[in-house]
C-alpha cells in the first residue's frame, strides 16, 4: 500500500488526477466529476437502476459492441483497400495471411449483427419502462437517430467484402431508393455514385463506413449518455410530479 | 437550560444532539428511490455486463467464421436475391406492395413515428396498467415486424417463393 500512496502523492500523479483524497462522499463525487470518462455517468442513481430488470444493461451492451467494432474495424483498415480490384483479395488475405485476421474479421462481423439486435432491444426496453417520457423525450429522439445510424453502418459495411452476398444485398437495398418520389433516380445515383453498384459505390460506402458515420455516432452517443446523466435523478413516476417538465436541477454536489 | 446530571454513555458525556442522518450505522430500510453512488455500485455492474458481452462476441467469433462468397459478379444474379436480415421485413413488404409503399412510405412512417412517439404519448404515468394503449400498439408493431423479418430471412427461397427453412435454407448473415 505504501507504494500506491507514494504514487498518489507524487507531483506527476496529482497533475494528472486533480482529486481530493477520497474521505467523504463529497470528495468521491468531486473525483467523479473531474474524470473525463466518468463525467458521462451520473454521480448517483436511484437504487432501482441497479437491478438487471431496469435496463437489462442493453444500452451498455450497445456501447460495448460499438467499441468492439471500432477496435476491430481499425485493425481491418490496415489491410483493406476499397477498390473492386483489391477488396475481395484483401479480405481473403486477411483470412489467411494476417495475424488474427480471421478472428478479427469474425469479431467485426458478429459484433455488427449483435449491435443491431442490442440497439433494437435497448429501444424496446426503454419503451416498456416508459423512459421516453418527460423530460427524456429528446434523448429518445437521439436514440432513434442512433438506431438509423447503426443500420446504415451495418449496411455500408456489408458491401465492403465485395463478394456476391455484399454486391447483391446492396443492389436490392439501394434499388428501393429509386422509388423516392420525384428524385428517385437522383437519390440512387448519389448513393451509388453511378447507375449501378461499382467502384464509386465502394469508395463512398467505405468513407461513410470508416469516417463520416462513426464520427457522427461517437458524438451522438456522448450526447445521449450526457443527457442520460442529466436526467438520472428524475426517474420517478412523472405523474407524481405536478408539472411535467420542471427545470432540471442536478441533485448532486 | 436546567442544570441536569450530564448524560453519560460509555464513559462519554453527550454534549448535544444534531438533526440529520447519523454518520454511521444508518439502519433505515432503503427504498428503490434512494440513491447510491454510481462508483462502485452501478459501474461494477456495467463492467460485468461489458465483460459478458465481450465474452459472447469472443465465443461466437471462435466458433463461427464470417461468410465470404465468390467475388462480386454483376452478370450473375443469385436467386433469391437477399437483403441483409435487418432489412428482410422491408424486402418481404416489397413482395406485397408497390415499392413506393414498401421502400419509402413504410420505413419513413416507422422512423417518423418513433421520433414522434414521446410527443404523441403525453401520458405521464409509468405504471403498465395506465399505459395499455401505448403498450399494445408498440407490441403489435414489434410482433409484426419480427414476424416479417423471420419470414423474409428464413422462409423465402428462389423467386421469393415460400420455403420451409428445415427443408431448404436461404438465410444469409
Ligand atoms: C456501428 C459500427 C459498425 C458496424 C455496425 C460495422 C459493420 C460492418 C460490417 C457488417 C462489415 C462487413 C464485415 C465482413 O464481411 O467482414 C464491416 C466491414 C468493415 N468495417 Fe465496419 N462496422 C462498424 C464500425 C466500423 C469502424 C468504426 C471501422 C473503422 C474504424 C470499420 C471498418 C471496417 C472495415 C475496414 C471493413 C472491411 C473489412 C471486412 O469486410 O472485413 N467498421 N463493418
Ligand atoms: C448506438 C446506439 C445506442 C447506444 C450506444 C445507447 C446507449 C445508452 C446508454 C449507455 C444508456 C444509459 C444506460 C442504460 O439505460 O442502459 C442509454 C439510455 C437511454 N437510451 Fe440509449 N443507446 C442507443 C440507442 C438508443 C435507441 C435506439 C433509443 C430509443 C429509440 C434509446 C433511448 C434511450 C433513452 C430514452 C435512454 C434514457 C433511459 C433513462 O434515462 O432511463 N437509445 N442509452
Amino acid at each position: 500500500m505504501r507504494v500506491v500512496d507514494r504514487i498518489k502523492g507524487s507531483v506527476a500523479y496529482r497533475s494528472i488526477f486533480r482529486l481530493p483524497d477520497a474521505v467523504t462522499e463529497r470528495d468521491r463525487a468531486a473525483a467523479h466529476w473531474s474524470s473525463f470518462l466518468l463525467h458521462l455517468y451520473p454521480v448517483k442513481v436511484r437504487r432501482r437502476e441497479l437491478r438487471f430488470g431496469y435496463s437489462a444493461f442493453l444500452g451498455v451492451a450497445s456501447m460495448v459492441l460499438f467499441g468492439s467494432l471500432i477496435i476491430s474495424g481499425i485493425y481491418l483498415m490496415f489491410f483493406y483497400v476499397p477498390s473492386p480490384a483489391n477488396a475481395y483479395g484483401n479480405i481473403q488475405s486477411i483470412q489467411t495471411d494476417v495475424a488474427f485476421g480471421q478472428y478479427i474479421r469474425n469479431v467485426h462481423r458478429w459484433s455488427a449483427h449483435l449491435m443491431v439486435i442490442a440497439v433494437a432491444a435497448h429501444m424496446a426496453k426503454v419503451f416498456y419502462r416508459g423512459a421516453y417520457k418527460p423530460p427524456k423525450e429528446f434523448n429518445w429522439v437521439i436514440g432513434v437517430v442512433l438506431l438509423v445510424l447503426t443500420l446504415l453502418m451495418s449496411f455500408t459495411g456489408y458491401l465492403l467484402p465485395w463478394d456476391q452476398l455484399a454486391f447483391w444485398a446492396v443492389t436490392v437495398g439501394t434499388s428501393m431508393a429509386s422509388y423516392v418520389p420525384l428524385m428517385g433516380e437522383t437519390t440512387k445515383e448519389i448513393l451509388l455514385g453511378g447507375p449501378s453498384v461499382g467502384s464509386a459505390t465502394l469508395v463512398r460506402f467505405y468513407v461513410l463506413h470508416v469516417a463520416v458515420l462513426p464520427a457522427i455516432m461517437v458524438f451522438l452517443i456522448a450526447l445521449h449518455m450526457w443527457r442520460w446523466r442529466k436526467d438520472a435523478m428524475l426517474t420517478v413516476d412523472a405523474a407524481e410530479r405536478s408539472i411535467a417538465a420542471e427545470p432540471v436541477i442536478e441533485e448532486v454536489s | 437550560m436546567d442544570d441536569k446530571e450530564p448524560v453519560v454513555i460509555d464513559n462519554h458525556r453527550v454534549l448535544g444532539v444534531v438533526p440529520g442522518k447519523p454518520a454511521v450505522g444508518d439502519r433505515k430500510v432503503l427504498s428503490e428511490d434512494d440513491t447510491v453512488m454510481v462508483w462502485p455500485h452501478l459501474l461494477v455492474r456495467h463492467a460485468v455486463a461489458a465483460l459478458l458481452v465481450l465474452l459472447l462476441v469472443m465465443v461466437i467469433s471462435l466458433l463461427f467464421d464470417a461468410p465470404l462468397r465468390e467475388i462480386a459478379n454483376p452478370t450473375n444474379t443469385p436467386n433469391p436475391e437477399k437483403a441483409p436480415w435487418y432489412f428482410a421485413a422491408l424486402q418481404e413488404l416489397l413482395a406485397h406492395f408497390h415499392p413506393l409503399v414498401a421502400g419509402v412510405l413504410v420505413p419513413g412512417a416507422i422512423i417518423g413515428g418513433l421520433i414522434a412517439l414521446p410527443y404523441i404519448d403525453r401520458n405521464l404515468s409509468l405504471s403498465p396498467e395506465t399505459r395499455r394503449v401505448a403498450r399494445v400498439t408498440f407490441t403489435v408493431f414489434l410482433v409484426v415486424w419480427i414476424g416479417l423479418t423471420l419470414v423474409g430471412f428464413a422462409f423465402r427461397g428462389p423467386n421469393w417463393s415460400w420455403v420451409w427453412p428445415w427443408n431448404e435454407w436461404h438465410g444469409e448473415l
